[in-house]
């Protein structure tokens, strides 16, 4: 985006006609598969999100497995294009970004309701953004805007919750305002060209005063009928700890939904949710890499796949701040030792492919000729470990943490052996309860090399994947701790930059900074792999779906049942 | 409780008769058994609370993938108390529980323990209730048959029933019978007759769970009741009961059964610890909404509130399951006096 041009107002008639020359599967098959689509009281959606909501409040929201509810009846500022390249307008028709890029003004929807008919208004969103900025909230996801850029936000780390007056002016101190009804106002305390990004999640959106005034600051939604959102869908019945039943939003703006009836299981036992689908009450399901062979051997389950690639990058954790992965040879060692090839193929039955850099294919950003350094090269790795200049004893009998599920213990198994094998030395695995790892290894620094770690697109601009190896990320999201202040510059630089091609060009130069000096070992991309049954149409999936619940979760508007 | 040694066999065979004092005695029994149980959940909370806190791993970490920010585990330590000294925290758990508040949920936030075991309860209740009365006639049922007829192909087969039943855990007979009566049975009939594989509701869907719950304790009582039955066959007042040219059905109903089912009744008590250590596998298997499966999920998720009011709701549950056991002795064992 170039906001030195001043106003950029998002035309909709454009934006719909790109869409359509993008997303064949939506846009073609609905007109050609209307005769196709099934009655109403047919347009049954089934899926699986293993886990039930922890809340129904978006502000409390945090992880994957909410957000396929939460984006679906609460919407956003701003939505991702179904090509991911840029954002286009979901709860805001347009918006406008000042030439300094530091006031974000975003259009709302005239016509925009609540699902019980009141018109959502600007006061809804500041207050929404005020509650998610609440530190007494402790909202799981509030990092995006307190991190880097909504003015008055830096301060959130340093707020005690408990101190009423200090929340209070921290929260009114904060850059949100509605100059009408229908503008919603955002400063910036720096520029951020991504911050067109950061409004497309899910946790931030319009949520009502009078209501949460009613049943309470923090449990307002405690009964998910009672939630009422601005979003397609509405919550229309939840059985704890089983499934949560959405119906079409009567009041939604826009374009209504196929789906008339979109029940979410939270079945978390991966053989009763595979016995679900072949029985036919669920209706799209993930596949672990356990279950790929069972699905490939048979051969209705095979022609059922729906496989799309994912905006991720896994890697091998190397503990920076210890002996003997402070070396940066040791650390190359490592990266040339595994063979990314035979991994994806053999040990990962095809649902992996291999990566040497950081920003996975699909990104913008994405910059092919990064990463070769860490390339495949045993010869290499065996010279890197001579001019290491340590003794043989410093790294030959290292351990690897791992968590105790089968496919971590599958995957560090395989790179401890190709260590072995390639590098002659004596690695063992240090097996952990999956749950301890993050509390007492990791966050601790307590480790010498971990895997995998990795790294799933928030939204896809390259900030959201260069913050996380700052030094303000060190045992929060890197583990590593390179702490390295010219990487930390490179980032804020790109960061702020108003023009993306220099924003590009700085990330860049940290990506080559951090893969030259091998702070992890990239190995892998995942690639999402669920079973759909066949009469579910129209899903135009993208890199940063909830793929593992729904492929085209960002697009709901488009699913429907064929006849069948 | 004692039982009084040596008293007349045939006390067992007189209606119950009780002493004028016994209303009362049995009401004070009860109150004091009742009152017992404080110091026991006291202990249990206590244990439970310092385990629950000696586990590596907390609330706020996930077993995997995106963790939260160290900003916000500190703010969520300090909205749920958590940032206070240990010893503060258990102070003011025990005086929440005492006035029955058990707290918020961290696992789902907002929400109290309360209200998720109220909501979780139905599932579990009627997967238990139905398994019961599934587990008392055949689990007696076979032990009796196999007793009467022993050594015959009935008894090989109940024993062989027993054994299989007892060893096989019972989250294999789940998946077992998820794999034939559901997933198999779907493929066979083209997906017109087949078992629901999880999920709760009143109809089918209990029909797989309930037997997979059932399988352990029904192997475990007919073992137990065919031991015992063969015990009194052998006693003389049966014999003397045959002798006396009794008919079989007589005989065993009110001769045979009565006395061998008093080992039985003293083995319902433990069953109801297996219906509710079973109901947290077999929720899981079988996907129901119950208490067991949320206590699975708050004991990954490190859930501390959800933990110790499960913990404690177990406890009370079977205190008061043996306690009923105790008061049905006094039903079918007149010899046994509640002192």
């Amino acid at each position: 985006m170039d906001v030195s041009t001043g106003r950029l107002r998002w035309l909709r008639v454009p934006t719909v006609i790109v869409g359509c020359g993008l997303v064949l599967a939506a846009c073609g098959g609905s007109s050609t598969s209307n005769s196709n689509m099934a009655p109403n009281d047919k347009q049954i959606l089934r899926t699986n999100s293993g886990t039930e909501p922890n809340s129904f409040d978006p502000g409390q929201q945090t992880y994957d497995y909410e957000g396929l509810v939460g984006r679906n009846v609460f919407e956003p500022l701003l939505k991702p294009t179904t090509d991911l390249k840029d954002v286009t307008g979901a709860a805001a028709s347009s918006y406008d970004v000042s030439s300094d890029g530091l006031t974000y003004t975003f259009h709302l929807r005239q016509n925009a309701k609540w699902s019980d008919g009141q018109p959502v208004v600007a006061k809804d969103w500041v207050y929404g953004f005020q509650r998610l900025l609440d530190p007494s909230l402790a909202a799981g996801y509030v990092d995006p805007y307190f991190d880097t850029e909504i003015a008055g936000a830096q301060n959130y780390g340093n707020v005690d919750p408990k101190d009423t007056t200090a929340v209070k002016t921290f929260i009114n101190g904060l850059g949100l305002s509605a100059p009408d009804d229908h503008t919603f106002q955002i400063k910036l305390a720096t520029p951020a060209g991504y911050f067109k990004w950061a409004v497309t999640l899910w946790v931030a959106t319009p949520i009502r005063k009078d209501i949460v005034d009613k049943k309470g600051y923090s449990t307002w939604a405690s009964n998910p009928t009672d939630v009422i959102g601005n979003g397609m869908f509405k919550i229309s019945e939840e059985t704890p700890k089983d499934h949560v039943t959405l119906v079409p939003n009567p009041n939604y703006w826009g374009d209504k939904p196929h789906i008339q009836k979109w029940i979410n299981y939270f079945i978390s036992d991966t053989n009763q949710a595979f016995s679900k689908y072949q029985t036919g009450e669920l209706d799209v399901l993930n596949v672990p890499l356990a279950s790929q062979d069972a699905v490939t051997n048979d051969p209705k389950l095979k022609a059922e796949q729906h496989k799309y690639p994912s905006l991720n990058t896994f890697w091998l954790a190397m503990n920076l701040q210890k002996a003997p992965f402070n070396n940066v040879h040791v650390r190359e060692a490592v990266s040339r030792a595994i063979d990314r090839n035979t991994l994806v193929n053999q040990v990962a039955k095809g649902q992996y492919t291999a990566v040497q850099s950081f920003i996975p294919k699909g990104m913008n950003g994405y910059t092919p000729s990064l990463g070769s350094v860490q390339d495949y090269d045993p010869a290499k790795g065996k010279a890197a470990l001579q001019a290491s200049g340590l003794p043989v004893s410093a790294y030959d009998t290292v351990k690897l943490l791992t968590r105790n599920t089968t496919t971590n213990l599958l995957l560090n198994q395989y790179f401890v052996n190709q260590i072995n094998t390639n590098l002659g030395l004596h690695w063992t695995l240090d097996t952990k309860d999956s749950k301890t790892v993050t509390g007492t290894y990791l966050r601790k620094g307590n480790f010498q090399i971990y895997g995998s770690d990795g790294w799933g697109a928030d939204y896809p601009d390259e900030q959201d994947w260069f913050d996380i190896f700052t030094t303000g990320g060190c045992h929060g999201t890197n583990w590593g701790c390179p702490n390295d202040k010219s990487y930390d510059d490179l980032v804020a630089k790109g960061d702020s930059a108003l023009k993306q091609s220099d924003r590009q060009s700085y990330y860049d130069q940290a990506a080559a900074l951090m893969e030259n000096q091998y702070w992890v070992a990239f190995l892998y991309n995942r690639t999402e792999v669920d079973l759909v049954k066949p009469y579910v149409q129209g899903i135009s999936d993208t890199g940063i779906d909830e793929g593992i619940y729904l492929p085209g979760d960002f697009h709901t508007n488009t699913i429907f049942i064929a006849n069948h | 409780m004692a039982v009084a040694k040596g008293a007349p066999a045939r006390g067992a065979l007189l209606s119950i008769r009780l002493p004028r004092s016994r209303g009362a005695n049995l009401a004070l029994y009860i109150a004091r058994r009742i009152l017992w149980m404080i110091p026991v959940l006291l202990f249990v909370i206590t244990l439970t609370f310092l385990l629950m806190h000696l586990a590596p791993g907390s609330p706020w970490d996930r077993g995997g993938g995106r963790q939260l920010s160290a900003t916000i585990v500190q703010n969520l330590n300090t909205k749920y108390g958590l940032d206070k000294p240990l010893p503060q925290q258990f102070e003011l758990y025990i005086w929440n529980v005492a006035h029955f508040d058990f707290g918020l949920s961290y696992q789902y936030e907002n929400q109290t323990v309360t209200h998720i075991l109220l909501e979780s309860w139905g599932p579990t209740f009627t997967i238990g209730v139905l398994a019961f009365a599934l587990i008392v006639p055949f689990g007696i049922g076979i032990g009796v048959i196999a007793a009467l007829r022993q050594n015959t192909w009935v008894d090989f087969l109940a024993v062989g029933f027993s054994t299989f039943g007892a060893s096989v855990p019972n989250f294999v007979i789940g998946i077992l019978l998820i794999i034939v009566f559901s997933v198999e049975a779907y493929h066979l009939t083209g997906g017109n007759v087949f078992l629901p594989p999880g999920g709760f509701g009143l109809d089918f869907h209990v029909v797989l769970p309930v037997i997979a719950l059932a399988t352990l304790p029904i192997a475990y009582i007919a073992r137990l009741t065919r031991s015992s039955t063969l015990d009194v066959l052998r006693q003389d007042y049966v014999r003397t009961a045959w002798a006396k040219g009794l008919r079989e059905r007589l005989v065993v109903m009110r001769h045979v059964l009565k006395n061998s089912l008093i080992p039985v009744v003293t083995a319902l008590g433990p069953t109801f610890a297996f219906l509710i250590t079973g109901s947290v596998i077999i929720e899981t298997v079988f996907a129901i909404p119950g208490i067991g499966r949320s206590f699975v999920v708050a004991v990954s998720s490190r859930d501390y509130p959800m933990i110790l009011a499960t913990t404690i709701l177990y406890s009370v549950l079977i205190a008061v399951a043996n306690l009923i056991v105790d008061l049905l002795y006094t039903v079918i064992d007149p010899r046994v006096r509640l002192s």
